[in-house]
């Protein structure tokens, strides 16, 4: 897994609220004077006071090019959230930059021109145009911008390829499955080739096979564009499944951020636990993850299984079976970074029970 | 998937001469159009339709309805007699009332339907019919319409029962209903003062048959929506079918009658009041008629106020019935009641007169005198704007610009050279379109063209009857094309074409004003909430006010004449342009509008592409009921000077002509239904292809 950390900072969100209710920008600054800055007393006072403060100071960080899942069940505040960074709704308080630019402070012209080049946005109910074609459809940020026809429908015609609805670009959205309409919103987000995209639980009105056939294609579609992408999704599978991060909200709290190894293996707390919990913990840790690193490599290590940093613990397990000894883990080029016992292995996917 | 695809991927705006549907259908009607025109001078059987192959329709009719009526007379004579009691009974119990009861017993109902609001209501719209000095005259439309809303309650329940137990019955029966409200009020008004003599009775049944239909639609309206599972519930308690019926799917769709209730309850009203112009009666609508020929308009103005009085309490009250409500303390009503009856006793003797009260006679005279000097000093500028709207706009379009262009009006004469130039023109233009892949636009340049030089009363037959058939074609298929035709052929040929396409000229100026207001309104609302929270209660207002008042506001600016019936119709169908045009544009899905602003549109880009197509079907049902309001309104207005079908009717009812009264009423009813037809096929046609 190749680490943001250092890729420069591509949306930075620094006590993000989002409040609903009567006069929601005095009341929350008279309830963060009131608790001393203090986010769950603030939140609790709104409360009291017959708001709703659907986002909790959210602090956090999606680098160029990472893929950051945000997690949570209905009500958690995951949609407003997503509403808030993508500019839908305006954020109460806080600080929300896209790549350096706050949009709480650009004008709604500006506003307008990062949409028409910078996002792009997919939906949880696709939020097709029912009077357009798919072609028209998927050029209609195009048309936004102004270009001409016979450029944006080439355009179209291209994201159409990638999303694989050749051949329907003269349909309407009433003809197509489920399915192919959330490809036609896919198309349509990424038509202005966006540097940032927001995707709002994209595959959760769809069928188990479809969804898992689309999520495939999606890392596919990511694994060549390398977007800055904000995920929505109330399903921890595919959360774990897709995500370079993830962050797990809870009542309009962000609980956890971290990596889905650290997700899986080190929950915060037991709500956290309680979502990983009928996880096969093995399929989505990481070899990485129990590897040790700072200590010097033992001297016996008489069999090298050939495990590597990326591997899943499963994998690992599996060829390790026999072995009681050391072994060594080697990164993707191949060159020794550290060494794991295999016991070590079994006891990661029992870390719960030890809690 | 090729093969399906390639049937979607065809041109959406036909390239090079490959029209679509209604781009043909348009082409070839304004074709007809042309040659017609062309061929008028030595062919004039093309616009005019021969007088040798009409038929007396009229005659025929009111022969029929002769012998018909004479059948039936004695037994309705005899019926009319038996109503006279209840009628009797109603209008002593309400008149010999104390009114400080009849205003305890209406505000008690208002407190029990409503609380304080309701109550309030109904106490100072009371005191205010009784200080206007028109109480009797309110207490008999009261008590005529307190007789007749229980008839057309139980016939409503009884055939919106029937329909909906029976099925083969269904379909007859929407069809009644549909001809019961299209045929005008006055039509049916003739062959029932033959039948019932002379009297109240005419309107009391008139009124009936006229409050029955929306009852009875809501009746299965309701029945319909009830959900299965409920019904399959009752079926499964062991309930036989008068149980399940009465005990549970009745009960469970009362909300729905009741709204047929409320709307059964306005009908009558309105119909009780239009009732007054066959006279007999003294009541409230006779003395709105009466103060108007006399050109009273303060007075006139003052009865119209308490007839809407009387409207609003009767809709807000009924309406309450429809909603969701809390229990309001009874005790309430006992200690209204107990004051009512005090003061009556403690004044006995001493009450005043309901007829003394008069307070307004004072304001009423003022507003005469105000609106006298005022028409005095804006006389010119009134008429200029009428004269301006009259000969700029409605002449041309009905005797078309070969007529209507003349040289003390335009400042010079229509040549024929013009025409040549009009339509020559026209072509030119509609022909550069069409190759643009603009066929619509095109056939509609070139449709407008013939119809400005013609003008609509002045239509040549073959043009019109091959324009529907192919609208009727386009919007509905080949079903609805021989309907349509096949109704308008009954119209052509009975000799009532002339007139037809009179009321066809001022029905569709209406529907054209009220589209472009109440659209431009509408839009306004959608993007302003002021704005809506403004023209929301004018338009409440509206549909409450009974047509016939909507006539003494034109009046008292712009007299007798075509372009005063224009403005009230105009008043009346601009409501539900503006209603369903709002609506339909603040209902775009969110995740529409979310998809659009992430694509960075601004909020007029978000107008124009997503909101407005996508509301164009509920605009459409909008346009459809403002035709529909602007033909009820033609009838009405015909009290005020029109020409053309609603003439007809009015004449036929003042000298009993049965004959002319049901062919003219018929004709109507023909056209509404074809107009009706048409637009709701292009509405049904958008909703699909939006996907709804």
């Amino acid at each position: 897994m190749s680490n943001f950390s250092d890729a420069p900072a591509a949306i930075t969100c620094k006590g993000v609220w989002q409040v609903f209710g009567q006069n929601p920008e005095q009341n929350l600054k008279e309830a963060l004077e009131k608790s001393g800055g203090d986010s769950r007393e603030a939140a609790k006072e709104l409360r009291s006071r017959g708001l709703i403060p659907a986002v909790q100071n959210a602090n956090f960080e999606v680098h160029e090019g990472e893929l950051f899942v945000i997690m949570g069940l209905s009500g958690s505040g995951k949609s407003t959230m997503i509403r808030a960074i993508s500019c839908l709704i305006d954020a109460t308080g806080g600080e929300i930059s896209l790549e350096g630019e706050d949009i709480l402070k650009v004008s709604k012209k500006r506003m307008i021109e990062l949409r028409r080049h910078k996002l792009g946005m997919v939906f949880q109910h696709f939020g097709l145009f029912p009077h357009m074609t798919v072609a028209e459809n998927v050029a209609f940020p195009l048309k936004m911008q102004g270009q001409d026809k016979a450029s944006r429908i080439a355009r179209a015609l291209e994201v159409i390829k990638l999303v694989g609805l050749e051949g329907r670009e003269g349909a309407f959205p009433r003809e197509l499955s489920g399915g192919q309409k959330q490809r036609v919103g896919i198309a349509r987000s990424l038509a202005v080739n966006p540097d940032i995209w927001f995707l709002d639980e994209p595959f959760s009105a769809l069928d188990p096979l479809i969804r898992r056939q689309l999520q495939d294609e999606f890392l596919n579609i990511q694994a060549t564009l390398r977007k800055s992408i904000v995920f929505i999704t109330h399903d921890i599978t595919e959360a774990l499944k897709l995500a370079d991060r993830i962050a797990i909200m809870k009542d309009g709290e962000i609980v956890q951020i971290g990596t889905p190894t650290e997700i899986v293996l080190h929950p915060v707390n037991d709500y956290v636990a309680e979502f990983s919990k009928d996880v096969a913990k093995g399929r989505h840790a990481k070899v990485a993850s129990v590897t040790d690193t700072e200590s010097p490599l033992p001297e016996n290590m008489p069999d090298d299984p050939g495990l590597k940093t990326g591997m899943t613990i499963d994998t690992a397990l599996a060829k390790c079976m026999s072995l009681y000894e050391p072994v060594p883990v080697k990164d993707d080029d191949g060159k020794v970074v550290g060494f794991v016992h295999p016991h070590e292995l079994a006891a990661a996917l029992q870390a719960e029970t030890d809690q | 998937m090729t093969l399906a695809a390639s049937s979607h991927t065809k041109p959406r705006h036909g390239a090079g001469l490959s029209l679509s549907p209604g781009a043909r259908a348009g082409w070839i009607s304004a074709l007809v159009g042309l040659v017609c025109i062309l061929l008028a001078a030595s062919m004039p059987w093309l616009v005019k339709w021969p007088a040798a192959l009409t038929i007396p329709a009229a005659e025929w009719i009111g022969a029929f309805m002769d012998v018909v009526l004479s059948w039936l007379k004695p037994s309705a004579r005899l019926f009319s007699e038996m109503l006279a009691y209840p009628m009797t009974w109603a209008n002593v119990l309400l008149i010999a009332t104390p009114w400080p009861i009849v205003i305890a017993v209406v505000t008690a109902i208002g407190w029990y339907l409503g609380g304080t609001r309701m109550a309030a209501l109904g106490l100072f719209g009371l005191s205010f019919v009784l200080a206007s000095g028109y109480w009797v005259e309110s207490m008999n439309t009261l008590a005529l319409v307190a007789v007749s809303v229980p008839l057309a309650l139980a016939a409503g329940l009884a055939i919106g029962i029937l329909a909906y137990e029976l099925p083969k019955f269904r379909h007859p029966v929407q069809a009644l209903l549909d001809i019961m409200q299209t045929v005008p009020t006055f039509a049916y008004l003739t062959p029932l003062l033959v039948l019932f003599g002379f009297g109240p009775v005419v309107g009391l049944i008139a009124s009936a048959i006229y409050a029955a239909p929306p009852m009875a639609r809501n009746v299965l309206l309701g029945l319909d929506r009830v959900e299965d599972d409920i019904k399959d519930a009752a079926v499964m308690s062991g309930g036989n079918r008068m149980h399940q019926l009465f005990l549970v799917e009745i009960p469970s769709a009362a909300t729905q009658i009741m709204v047929g209730v409320n709307q059964s309850l306005m009908a009558a009203l309105s119909m009780v009041i239009i009732a007054a112009v066959i006279g007999g009666f003294n009541d409230i609508g006779w003395e709105v008629l009466l103060t108007m020929r006399k050109a009273q308009f303060g007075q006139s103005f003052l009865a119209g106020l308490v007839i809407v009085v009387f409207a609003m309490v009767i809709d807000r009250m009924s309406g309450a019935l429809a909603m969701e409500r809390k229990r309001y303390d009874v005790r309430v009503i006992g200690i209204l009641m107990a004051i009512a009856v005090a003061f009556t006793l403690l004044m006995w003797g001493n009450l005043p007169e309901p007829s003394a009260f008069a307070w307004f006679d004072g304001v009423a005279d003022r507003v005469d005198a105000g609106l006298g000097a005022f028409t005095a000093a804006n006389g010119a500028t009134l008429d200029t704007f009428k004269n301006t709207v009259l000969f700029y706009i409605m002449l041309p379009l009905r005797i078309g610009f070969d007529n209507a262009v003349l040289p003390f009006t335009w400042g010079f004469a229509w040549t024929q050279n013009m025409s040549f130039a009009l339509l020559g023109g026209a072509t030119v233009l509609a022909v550069l379109l069409t190759l643009r892949g603009r066929g619509v636009a095109g056939a509609v340049v070139l449709l407008l063209a013939i119809t400005l030089e013609t003008g609509i009363a002045e239509l040549p037959w073959p043009f019109v009857m091959i324009g529907t058939a192919l609208l009727g074609w386009v919007s509905g298929g080949i079903r609805l094309s021989v309907l349509v035709t096949s109704l308008m052929g009954i119209i052509l040929i009975s000799g009532l074409w002339e007139r037809a396409l009179l009321s066809l000229y001022l029905s569709g100026v209406s529907v054209l004003a009220c589209a472009i207001l109440g659209g431009a309104v509408g839009l306004l609302c959608a993007v302003s909430p002021l704005a809506w929270r403004v023209v929301r209660p004018i338009c409440d207002m509206l549909q409450t006010i009974p047509l016939f008042v909507f006539l003494i506001p034109v009046l008292m600016f712009f007299q007798i004449g075509e372009f005063s019936a224009f403005l009230a119709i105009c008043a009346y169908a601009i409501v539900p342009m503006i209603r369903y045009t709002h609506h339909g544009l603040i209902n775009t899905p969110d995740d529409m509008i979310e998809a659009a602003i992430s694509s960075g549109a601004t909020g007029s880009q978000i107008m124009r592409e997503v909101r407005i197509p996508y509301a164009v079907p509920t605009i459409l049902l909008g346009v459809n009921q403002t035709i529909l309001y602007a033909f009820s309104m033609l009838v009405i207005a015909a009290l005020i000077g029109t020409t053309g079908l609603g003439q007809s009717i009015y004449i036929a009812l003042g000298s009993a002509d049965v004959g002319l009264g049901l062919a003219a009423g018929f004709a109507m009813a023909i056209l509404a239904l074809v107009a009706d037809r048409i637009v709701q096929g292009f509405a049904e046609e958008q909703r699909k292809a939006l996907g709804l």
